[in-house]
């Protein structure tokens, strides 16, 4: 029945440029997003992951509809993002909330926690003003933070009370989607498992809609059931978390698995190099000049998303096939 | 004790540190081999970077109160003069901090911070300093080395600049290298490069390295001991692979309960309450409001306790 369905989201081969100043011929132009496509199903959870300068942030920013593409379509429920935007940026705004990396950042340091989780409540007149102190108690209680915190100011709590406040901010609006960008990087070990513990209760029994960016294949693992490994602007592989966990078909997805560090397994650092600028993209597979498995034909045209048994899709001439695990 | 003083390159004895009121590190004693990494994990707060920076003398009386000792190569550091702990930063202690752009200077070329440790503890002149600062740029992997020298570091990448850093470190072939966090802001591709690159230069030297890091996992992959630090002590240390493989410490535990592993989906467990302040520590076991095994008897300071390969301080282990 699921399939029937229109994803929350769908992207259709959108680019985003942005336009460099510098540059001795004019002005330059840098693809932070080219070609992407990706659907966003109700009730899934997606990370968004890969290397730094990969395009996770311009993405969300896309989908929060505070950038527009600059071709191609961000669709909300089958409906064009700047349409729906148009006719109600209100209803959009409350229907899917974002949380910060800088959560601290986000919240005005004169306000009390209570104003700030209360704030969407008001806004999008969600319950009658009496009522807003108990509902931010509520709210407050189920991330785990006593009723008291209400009364403090932002920098009177710990670097992971905050991040809860700004949880319970973003289910203050009652959204159907909530999207992260590194929402629990920089916390130490247990304040971030105790975070990610709460994020994954939460999408369960609330059934919302998740997208997290992240750059650990560890927590996108821990947290989700999808993943689109994102480089250079450009989805080249996604799928069920466990499939590309246990058989990566892109061999770049499979260089940032066996990076990773782990217990079981020498270290090994399979992918040389860095992600190049996105101002000169190469002429084929933006991956080739790292790819351990490159082709002739890689080098010449660039390949497009193949679908895969699975639900899954892979942009790669020669996906890989069986097991990660050194070669 | 001669054999020991020829296996030892660095040792760590009772060493305890406070700032004002609050008592950062308290006994905290360990030793490193020549030839060997150590690591240093737990929390934030426990004292990781202080302990680096004792070691390196920036952290000294009377900006601190200190007492115990530290040993480097038979020379006892916190009494050594100011003038002669010059010679040995950058020299023969070579060190690697967390955040490049705050180490490198962004008014100096990637030339400049190389040629000062060559020209200060090395004494070469300018033809000597500009080979030699090549081919420290090329053995961190960084191509065109020769153009690079005239690069200012915001023309860099992250990770170029952690080689840079690493390269400055390694210019005058140290004994020791201290590296805290060295690859925390970095992604796990480039993480992954620099800790190979710079395991390869210390064995290559048959150097010694102190790590500090906050993945267990790469602990386990790149250090040969691992010491385990909570509120500012030593609560357990072991080989590498046998800490992760039997945790026995509480803390030690707790900690590799609530670390993700790839692919990991049972529920973390996370550690119940919070790192104390120091100026209101608990008395006794310092871990023990917040463990799960905790009794009347962690009321009592537990001793660390050597025990085969293995030093743990906990009454119940
Ligand atoms: N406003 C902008 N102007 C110019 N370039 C931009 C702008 N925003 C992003 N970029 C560039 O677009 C590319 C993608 O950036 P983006 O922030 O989306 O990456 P990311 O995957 O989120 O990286 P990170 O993991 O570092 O957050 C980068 O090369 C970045 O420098
Ligand atoms: N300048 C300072 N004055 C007073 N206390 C300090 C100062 N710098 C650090 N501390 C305290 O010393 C303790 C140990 O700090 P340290 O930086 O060594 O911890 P760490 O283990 O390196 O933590 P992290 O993982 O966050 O880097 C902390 O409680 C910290 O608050
Ligand atoms: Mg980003
Ligand atoms: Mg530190």
């Amino acid at each position: 029945m699921k399939e029937n369905r229109l994803p929350v989201f769908s992207v259709l081969d959108v680019e985003k440029r942005f336009l460099l100043r510098k540059g001795r011929n004019g002005p330059v132009e840098l693809r932070a997003l080219d070609g992407v496509r990706l659907d966003i199903e109700e009730g899934s959870s997606v990370a968004l992951v890969g290397e730094s300068g990969s395009g996770k942030s311009t993405l969300v920013r896309l989908l929060l509809g505070l950038d527009r593409p600059s071709d191609g379509r961000v669709l909300y429920d089958g409906g064009d993002l700047q349409q729906v935007l148009s006719r109600d940026r209100a209803r959009f705004a409350r229907e899917v909330a974002f949380v910060y990396q800088d959560a601290r950042g986000s919240m005005n340091p004169r306000f009390t926690i209570g104003d700030i989780v209360g704030e969407p409540i008001r806004v999008h007149r969600l319950h009658p003003v009496q009522h807003i102190p108990q509902r931010v108690s509520e709210l407050l209680e189920r991330v785990g933070l006593p009723p008291s915190v209400a009364v403090r100011y932002p920098h009177q709590l710990s670097g992971g009370q905050v991040r809860r406040v700004a949880v319970a901010r973003a289910l203050a609006q009652q959204p159907r989607v909530i999207m992260a960008d590194e929402a629990v990087a920089g916390l130490d070990v247990s304040v971030q498992a105790s975070l990610l513990n709460l994020l994954r209760e939460l999408v369960a029994e609330l059934r919302v809609t998740l997208v997290f960016v992240t750059h650990d294949l560890g927590v996108a693992s821990y947290l989700c059931d999808r993943i689109a490994v994102m480089y250079l602007g450009r989805i080249l592989e996604t799928g069920p978390v466990d499939a590309i966990l246990q058989g990566p078909a892109h061999p770049y997805t499979r260089g940032l698995l066996d990076s990773f560090p782990r217990f079981d397994r020498p270290l090994r650092a399979p992918l040389r190099g860095e992600i190049p600028s996105p101002v000169d993209l190469p002429a084929g597979c933006r991956f080739a000049g790292r790819c351990p498995c490159v082709q002739p034909r890689c080098t010449s045209s660039d390949p497009v998303a193949q679908p895969l048994p699975g639900g899954r899709l892979v942009a790669c001439f020669h996906p890989l096939s069986g097991q990660s695990g050194p070669t | 004790m001669d054999t020991l003083a020829d296996t030892t390159l660095l040792s760590l004895d009772a060493l305890s540190l406070a700032r004002g009121r609050a008592d950062v590190l308290d006994n905290v004693t360990f030793t490193l081999g020549r030839g060997q990494t150590v690591g240093l994990i737990g929390e934030s707060g426990a004292g990781k970077s202080t302990i680096a920076l004792a070691i390196i003398g920036l952290l000294r009386a009377p900006q601190v109160a200190l007492r115990g000792s530290i040993r480097f190569d038979g020379v006892e550091l916190t009494t050594l003069p100011e003038s002669e702990y010059r010679r040995l930063r950058g020299n023969r202690i070579g060190l690697i901090f967390q955040d490049a752009t705050a180490a490198l200077n962004p008014c100096f070329t990637v030339g400049a911070h190389l040629a000062e440790p060559l020209s200060r503890h090395l004494g070469l002149q300018a033809r000597e300093r500009r080979q030699r600062s090549i081919e420290l740029l090329e053995s961190v992997g960084i191509g065109e080395a020769a153009l690079r020298l005239d690069a200012f570091p915001h023309e860099l990448s992250g990770g170029m600049q952690q080689r840079v850093m690493i390269a400055m470190a390694l210019a005058c072939d140290p004994q020791l290298l201290i590296a805290d966090e060295p690859t925390s802001a970095l992604d796990v591709t480039i993480q992954a490069q620099i800790m190979e690159l710079i395991l390869e230069r210390v064995r290559a030297r048959a150097a010694s390295a102190i790590f500090v890091l906050h993945d267990l996992a790469l602990a386990a992959q790149v250090c040969d001991r691992v010491v385990v630090l909570y509120a500012g002590q030593v609560v357990e240390e072991a080989p590498a692979a046998e800490l992760f493989a039997d945790p026995r410490h509480p803390y030690t535990r707790a900690l590799r309960a609530c670390s993700i592993e790839l692919g990991e989906r049972d529920a973390l467990v996370p550690i119940p309450g919070a790192v104390p302040g120091l100026e209101d520590l608990p008395g006794g076991c310092r871990f023990a409001p917040r463990c799960e095994r905790a009794s009347a008897r962690c009321a009592q300071t537990p001793p660390l306790v050597t025990d085969g390969t293995r030093r743990i301080a906990c009454w119940h282990a």
